[in-house]
Formats: C-alpha cells, structure tokens, sequence
C-alpha cells in the first residue's frame, strides 16, 4: 500500500460537490418547515390539559429520539412500500427526494417539538395572567405576549437543531440521493476510489463551513432579537 | 409479514447488540476523557492547545458522522502505514478491524460534545467553592477531585445521558465502513428475501429497548448524584 493522498487536491474538489448544493439545500428547507410544523403540533398536543393527545405526543417524541435516523431512513424507504403493498397502495413511484424529507421532517420534529416545549415554559407563568387581566384571549394572549418572547428563548436551541437536521441531510445518500454527500460518493466511484479520501474532505470543509454560517446567523439573529427587551424568564 | 424470518433473524440481530454496545462504551469512554481534558484546557486558555481545540471542536460539531467516519476509514490506514515504516516496520493495515476506525471516529466526536458540556458544568460550579477547597489546606489536584468534579458530574450528567443515546444512535453509521453491528447485521439478512419490514421493525425495537434503559439508567445516574448539586452554583 503506497501513499496516495494528495492534499493540494482538496480544494480542486470543493466546485465539483458544490454542485450537488441546492439538493441539499431543497431538502434542508421543505424538511425544516415541515419540522417545526409538526413540532408545534406535537408541542400544543403535550402541553395542552387533554390525556390522550399528551400521552401520544409523550410517546411521539421518546419513540423518535430513541431511533437512529438512518434506521428510520431504512424502515420507511425499505419498509413502508412493502408494508403499503399489503393494503393496495403502491409507493414505488414516490420519489425518493420525497422519502428523505418526511423522514428527516419526522426525526427532526422531535427535537422540534422538546424545543418549543422548553422555550414556552421558561415564559414567566405571570406574563399570561398579565394578558389575561388586561382582557386578551387566549390565543391573542399567545399570539402577541408568549411566543414573542419564548421565540427569542428559542432561537439558540433552534440554531442547533437547524444544523443538526443540516449535517442528517448527509444521510439521503443512503437511499441513492444525490446530495452533497451523494455527491461525493458519485466523484469517488468515478476514480475507482482513488481519490476518496481527498473527496470526503473536501465535503466534510463544505458541510464544516456552512455549519460555521450557520451558528453565525443564528447568534447575530439572537442578538438583534433580544435587543432592548427584557429577559423572559422569571 | 414473514413470521418464518422473524424467528430466525432476531437472534441473529440481538447477537449484533454487544457490538453495538462495545462500540458506544469504548468511545465515550476515550471521548469523555478527552472531553474532560479539553474542557480544562480551554478553561485555563493553556496557550496553543486551548486555539487547536476550539477549531477541532468547531470542526467536529459541523462535520456529519458519515463523513467523519469515511475520512477515519481512509485516512487512518495510510497514517498509521506511514507511521510503521518510519519506524521501520511495515503493519498489515488490512489486519486492523474497521471496528477501529468507526471508534476513533466515535470518540473524537463524543470528545468535541462532551466537552462543551464539561465545560458548561465547570464553569457551572462556583468560584468560592475551590477557595474554599484551598482554605482548609487542600491542593489544586484534591480540589479538583473531591470539590469541583463531584459537583460538576452531577451537572453534566443529564446531557451526558443524551449526547450518550446519540452516540449509540450514531453507532448505525458505522455500517458504512464494514462494522457488523444491529443496523448492518439486520440489512444483511434482509437482503436476500427482501424482508425489510420485518428487519427495520425488529431494529426499531432494538434500538428503541436500548434508549429506553439507557434513559432509564442515567435518571438513576442523576439521582444519586444529586445530593452533590446542593451547593453547585451561587
């Protein structure tokens, strides 16, 4: 086994898997909206006084934490076309963009939703009793007291999140979609593997960079936020 | 659904559950001491050391798991071949199980997040706590050891329980470079009857059993600890 790695050929990469960036991008967004849709669903469902809907959205949010993603990612393109076959309902030709995002959406939901839940909780109890007695209703009182603030609580959990359900979208090449990291795959199998190890790299700067702007964007995003209003909590 | 397979694979796929595990103890193992030990130095701004960590944290916290597992795998034969014959030997890089690599890669990354949280915990204990320590005679190493670290662990503890799933989650990654656990062993016998509803469910099950105790294990964990988080922080 001689050395062939060749660093200087790193940044030549870079271009060529860029190209694969707004498939990535496409299914980072319609999955984040998704998200968090399902996450405020799941979080009215938790903290609201009915039992049934708590339990479910309880259970909703331990059994998507406790499964891999990429698991996930198997049981539903792998297993859910056999499982839909049983009842009549071919699958096979939803696209697999398609599969990548519901499971991504699903897996990110949860943390979403545990998101939601923390930054609601931490807005002074008082707050609402306040827009209460100044006659609000509920959901004025949610709509122009509550989220304001718990959202400025949120942002750096979202932040997070954002970059987590980013670096998972690295994950849609396990089921053939070309995205940044699918991308890579195709260059690498190009050469025969000759240049794998340069590739990976070259993918891992990107995904390293975009992350870096990322938490920038979330932390300049939280300050100009927060600025001139007073802390949430009690 | 093929009762048939079930029977027959689920002992096969449990038998991948102590790989799994192995996998994920050895690296948070090696990754939290590390984390520790990056922690301190970033909290003490030990000079270059304390710059080369915020980078290598920063880069491991944007780099998908894949991506890092992929750059181990390719790139650690060759530096460990070189290393050989610069000390005059040559080693058998195919001898190495990639159960080695997907480690390494494992618990850089467990080192990068825990030791944030390390160092959110330290800084967590108050300062007059190691004054103290030192009025009654106590040296920095004994401060540390039975003053700070108590305090702190206790702090840490409920993240390090996350970040600890996650690793166990991301172990299925590690399919990607050849290491037999739960996710690749339940793909392998899926393959050639196509039976991947009943493969991914099983998986689902397996992983979902495994978070449950784990969580279950680290409330314990938390428990117990948290006679030491009286006096914690100001």
């Amino acid at each position: 086994m001689e050395n062939t790695f060749k660093p200087a050929t790193i940044p030549g990469y870079i271009p060529n898997v860029l190209r694969a960036f707004p498939v990535t991008m496409e299914i980072l967004l319609i999955s984040l909206l998704i998200s968090l849709a399902l996450g405020a669903l799941v979080t009215a469902a938790g903290i609201g006084k009915r039992k049934w809907p708590k339990a479910i959205a309880g259970g909703y949010i331990a059994f998507m934490r406790g499964i891999p993603t990429l698991v996930l990612i198997f049981l539903i393109y792998l297993g859910l076309p056999q499982l839909a076959q049983v009842v009549g309902i071919d699958l096979t030709g939803v696209s697999k963009t398609v599969f990548i995002v519901a499971c991504l959406s699903l897996s990110s939901s949860a943390n979403m939703a545990e998101m939601m839940r923390a930054s609601y909780l931490a807005v002074d109890k008082g707050q609402k009793e306040a827009a209460y007695s100044v006659g609000m209703k509920e959901f004025t009182a949610f709509r122009r007291i509550i989220f304001p603030q718990a959202f400025g609580i949120a942002i750096p959990a979202l932040g997070n999140n954002i970059i987590m359900l980013f670096k998972d979208t690295s994950l849609a090449f396990a089921i053939g979609v070309i995205d940044l990291m699918g991308k890579a795959r195709a260059i690498s199998s190009a050469s025969y593997g000759a240049n794998r190890l340069e590739v990976y790299i070259a993918t891992g700067i990107i995904f390293w960079a975009a992350c870096i702007i990322l938490e920038y964007c979330s932390k300049i995003t939280e300050k100009i936020y927060t600025k001139g209003r007073k802390k949430a909590t009690s | 659904m093929d009762f048939k397979f079930i029977i027959e694979a689920l002992p096969k796929i449990m038998l991948a559950v102590p790989i799994t595990l192995f996998m994920s103890l050895v690296s948070a193992a090696a990754g939290w001491l590390l984390g520790l030990s990056i922690a301190l130095i970033r909290k003490h701004r030990v000079p270059v050391l304390s710059q080369f960590s915020a980078v290598f944290v920063s880069f491991m916290r944007g780099v998908p798991m894949v991506i890092l597992l992929y750059i181990s795998y390719y790139a650690l034969p060759i530096l460990l071949y070189s290393y050989g014959l610069s000390i005059g030997i040559t080693i058998d890089i195919n001898a190495v199980p990639p159960i080695v690599y997907a480690i390494i890669a494992l618990a850089l990354d467990q080192a990068a997040y825990s030791s944030e949280i390390f160092r959110s915990a330290l800084s967590a204990v108050d300062e007059g706590q190691m004054e103290a320590a030192f009025s009654v005679g106590m040296t920095r190493t004994q401060a540390l050891m039975r003053i700070i670290f108590p305090q702190a662990l206790a702090m840490a503890i409920p993240n390090l329980g996350g970040i600890f799933v996650g690793l166990v989650k991301g172990t299925s990654l590690a399919y990607y470079v050849g290491v037999y656990e739960i996710t690749a062993t339940a793909n392998l016998l899926a393959m050639p009857a196509l039976n991947f509803i009943e493969a991914y469910i099983m998986t689902t099950l397996i992983y979902e059993a495994i978070s449950f105790v784990l969580n279950k294990l680290f409330r314990i964990c938390e428990d117990r600890l948290k006679k030491f988080r009286a006096g914690a922080s100001a």
